[in-house]
């Protein structure tokens, strides 16, 4: 459930603060759009989508410094409390993750150059699917954020998990592939980090997710959140299990 | 040491020590406790079913809209209400397990154990160090030596012995506001009260001024258990380890400041916080 506020008394802090609110949304509008095409292009094998995604990364990294200028300035002009305090402080660190998200849909998209080059590597089915489902956790974290709903932030927050495992899948994929062929080395190595960066959007796609629960509610979620990225004991068993 | 800090650290204590201060709990020695007041002026109740354990040598501060009944709130706990007929409260003020509102409670003893500050300073039309003596006289007799003893460790207590120590003698109206306020401050912890309440003491006074009464609040609440009405939020943020809402004669929460101005509770706390009321 959304949590409804009534104004303030001074309209022009609720004008500041819904300006901020949308700049936020517009950012992940566009940190979304930017995954999309990464892996459009990827799948495509659209060289000229991939440099597009890379262009306009720089629009993504200009929209984090302005929210975090204006969140500065509201902390120093407004000297926000609470509920608004924690909401501006939630604004900054969302927009680091969604810059950070982008490098990594920029990362995918070059990768997506490369790999454009090279034999095609089996079915690009699962990365597609880990795309999507990326898309989707980052999405409804934003509109959390926008429609300050803690539900909706917990729900993404332990909806991680799915992606780590369709990321195993592509993990052991990848290296059946290599031990197949040395000749797919390159391309395979490619398509991990490419999954890898998928697997890291999903996370910051939590972290915001998390960010939000904690701007609406004042709590934190708890430490441990459901995950099931085992493709670091992919090749060797854990040390307790050896 | 680093490896105490990084075990420390492992069994959940903070990083920095920033986590203590917000959460540590508030001291639990209580100087004074209210326990179901109400007070009248005349028929309108001001104060409803209060209930706040005040803490030993901390600062309590009491925000609320005008008229929610904070200022109300420190006039009985010094028993100023007792001036004026009309006005009664109706509970306990606990303080050393006496009941300060009781009919047989000394009120000049009262008084001295209870201090208060003002919103404007009030310093008396008198030298700066008679501003101090005479209140002190009123309580103690003093040789001349031990008297000056006196003013000097009242007024270095309130950090303005400095500034006046060479015109001790001269009229203390030639004073500016924020020195004056602070000489207030000296004539209140001159008879060596154990708790000091201040009524937006800073209202009046320039920026500079002001943090210099905070940082005066600080460092005296080592000595003195502190109680703070301040319209100023952030005030309030600054000095106070413990908060109190008032609204419309009711105490809507009490917390630790830094809960309170990060995540207050309950909505109305909220709201007004964050200037959405009315």
């Amino acid at each position: 459930m959304p949590m409804e506020q009534p104004d303030h008394i001074v309209r022009s802090y609720d004008e500041q603060l819904r300006r901020l609110r949308d700049m936020v949304a517009r950012m992940g509008g566009l940190a979304e759009r930017q995954v999309h095409d990464s892996t459009q292009a990827l799948v495509r094998r659209d060289a000229a989508l991939a440099a597009e995604v890379v262009a306009r990364d720089a629009a993504l990294d200009q929209m984090e410094r302005e929210i975090e200028a204006f969140s500065v300035r509201l902390l120093a002009l407004r000297q926000p409390m609470a509920s608004d305090l924690r909401f501006i402080v939630a604004a900054m660190k969302v927009s680091h993750d969604l810059e950070r998200i982008g490098d990594y849909a920029r990362n995918g998209a070059k990768r997506g150059v490369v790999l454009a080059q090279q034999p095609p590597l089996g079915s690009l089915n699962g990365v597609q699917r880990m795309s999507l489902m990326v898309q989707e956790n980052l999405k409804l974290a934003i509109d959390a954020l926008v429609n300050d709903d803690a539900e909706a932030a917990s729900r993404v927050w332990a909806a991680d998990e799915p992606i780590d495992t369709v990321y195993n899948g592509i993990f052991r994929e990848m290296v059946t592939h290599m031990m197949e062929d040395p000749r797919n080395i390159t391309a395979a190595i490619h398509m991990m980090f490419i999954a890898k960066n998928l697997e890291r959007i999903g996370d910051h796609a939590t972290n915001i997710a998390e960010t939000v629960h904690y701007a609406v509610r004042g709590d934190s979620l708890p430490d441990e959140r459901p995950k099931a990225d085992v493709s670091a004991y992919a090749v060797v068993r854990p040390p307790e299990q050896a | 040491m680093s490896s105490t800090t990084d075990e420390q650290q492992a069994a959940g204590a903070s990083f920095g020590g920033v986590q203590a201060r917000s959460d540590a709990p508030i001291n639990t020695v209580s100087r004074i406790s209210v326990r179901n007041l109400d007070f009248f002026y005349g028929t309108s109740k001001a104060l409803k079913a209060i209930n706040l354990e005040v803490p030993d040598r901390q600062v309590t501060g009491m925000i609320g809209p005008s008229g929610c009944g904070k200022s109300t709130l420190l006039r009985v706990l010094n028993r100023m209400y007792s001036l004026y007929s009309g006005q009664r409260a109706e509970g306990e003020v606990l303080m050393d397990g006496r009941n300060m509102i009781g009919p047989d409670v000394d009120l000049n003893e009262l008084r001295a154990k209870i201090g208060m500050v003002f919103q404007k300073p009030t310093p008396f039309p008198m030298t700066i160090h008679e501003n101090i003596a005479f209140g002190v006289r009123l309580h103690e007799r003093l040789s001349k030596s031990q008297m000056d003893e006196r003013v000097e460790w009242a007024l270095s207590r309130a950090a303005i012995w400095g500034e006046v120590k060479d015109r001790l003698h001269t009229s203390a109206l030639g004073l500016s506001g924020g020195q004056q306020q602070r000489l207030c401050i000296a004539r209140t912890i001159a008879v060596r009260p154990e708790v000091i309440l201040f009524d937006e003491p800073t209202s009046a006074l320039d920026p500079i001024s002001t943090l210099k009464i905070e940082e005066l609040i600080d460092e005296l609440k080592r000595d003195f258990t502190i109680c703070i009405v301040t319209h100023n939020m952030q005030q309030a943020a600054r000095c106070a380890d413990q908060v109190a809402f008032f609204y419309l004669g009711e105490l809507v929460e009490v917390a630790p400041a830094a809960q309170m101005f990060t995540a207050p509770r309950e909505k109305r706390t909220q709201e007004y916080i964050t200037g959405r009321f009315g």
